[in-house]
């Protein structure tokens, strides 16, 4: 069997937290085994085709914990498409697409240059070293950010009102940046929020929405292959993993949604530098 | 540019775009004009997800002649 159950269990459980804490998951996905003297080919096709399954658990999570505002933003775009604009009091309509230009770029990023970037980069010792300049980026947009002017009642009410288009292209196009182990979707998501005018909370809110359909659409995308030959012997160790993964993911968002009331990107940001820098080390020493 | 203008370039654009992707997924990497990106002289592997991210590209042109072809309400009413 190429992934054990146990190791399928870990890898799950570190995927719920790490894909949605701005401390790249996919960076810990190729650290972590490496680390512990784990025999798993990182490259293989078995173990991309694993990925996506964990991926999957952890977006349909993110749709879960969302789901009264995918319905409101969705019957928003509706509206929209049915009056031919989109009324300056529709903060539904506006977050709609919002998410959607933000989508774009994220999209024609990662479905041209994925391959070649994962392909180039998925080495435990470039990952450790993108993780720690993962520190570089959330310490940027907490030194850069701008102060949150927008007041309003309703969290997608303020966003909507905060963001405009060019910068929901900006912050889609940044969510790239995962595309190289050792970079995290959600910091730099959140790290675009916050320089346009975000709270971290909104930030945060943004970050999780507009993460949420490219995930699934790269899932989707890969999912045949879980059920081609590239899933023979992991299909039941992708749903141990995809399980263990829906749980934490759980766990992540409804704490961070309450840790960004009130605090910042920095514990995060020390986090990547010690642990970036530390793993660098040992794999140059070792 | 007025509008209208924008609108009709966007129409366009969108057509284009539902063609090339189109042309993505019948036509392998070997097949493919030699200035799309992905043509690969003797690949007979077909770039589906080049030809998805342009049929949504395409799609999003769509959005953005219908907005820019809708009537003004809100800003007839404001002014």
């Amino acid at each position: 069997m190429p992934i054990s159950y146990f190791h399928a269990a870990i890898l799950g459980l570190l995927q719920g937290v790490s894909e949605l804490f701005p401390v790249s998951s996919l960076g810990h996905t190729v650290i972590i085994p490496k680390l512990l003297g784990w025999n798993i080919h990182q490259n293989a096709p078995y173990f991309l085709t694993f990925l996506v399954a964990l991926h999957l658990a952890t977006a349909l999570v993110l749709l879960a914990f969302f789901w009264r505002d995918w319905v409101r933003i969705v019957k928003g775009i509706g509206r929209s498409l049915r009056d031919r604009e989109i009324a300056p009091d529709d903060a539904d309509a506006k977050l709609g697409w919002l998410l959607v230009v933000g989508t774009i770029p994220a999209g024609i990023l990662g479905l041209t240059l994925q391959d070649k970037l994962r392909s180039l980069f998925a080495s435990p010792q470039y990952a450790s070293i993108f993780l720690a300049l993962n520190a570089l980026v959330l310490f940027g947009a907490e030194l850069l950010r701008r102060r949150a002017p927008v007041t309003a009642d309703d969290d997608d009410e303020r966003i909507a009102r905060t963001v405009g288009w060019r910068d929901t292209t900006l912050v889609g196009a940044a969510q790239a940046l995962a595309l190289i182990p050792g970079f995290s979707r959600s910091g730099a998501s959140m790290g675009g929020g916050l320089l346009v005018g975000l709270s971290h909370k909104d930030a945060a809110r943004f970050a999780f929405l507009l993460a949420t359909p490219i995930i699934i659409a790269a899932a989707v995308l890969k999912l045949p292959d879980l059920a081609g030959s590239q899933g023979n012997g992991v299909r039941g160790p992708a749903l141990v993993g995809a399980l263990c993964s829906a749980v934490t993911a759980f766990l992540a968002v409804r704490f961070l949604m309450r840790y960004f009331e009130t605090n910042t990107l920095l514990p995060f940001a020390i986090y990547c530098a010690a642990a970036g820098t530390a793993a660098a080390i040992y794999f140059a020493v070792s | 540019m007025n509008r209208r203008t924008l609108a009709a370039l966007a129409v366009v654009l969108g057509i284009a775009l539902i063609a090339i992707a189109i042309v993505y997924w019948v036509e392998p990497a070997k097949s493919l004009p030699s200035f799309f990106p992905g043509h690969q002289a003797g690949s007979t592997h077909h770039h589906t997800k080049h030809g998805i991210a342009s049929f949504l590209v395409g799609l999003a042109a769509f959005a953005f002649a219908w907005f820019n072809t809708g009537p003004k309400k809100t800003r007839a009413a404001s002014s």
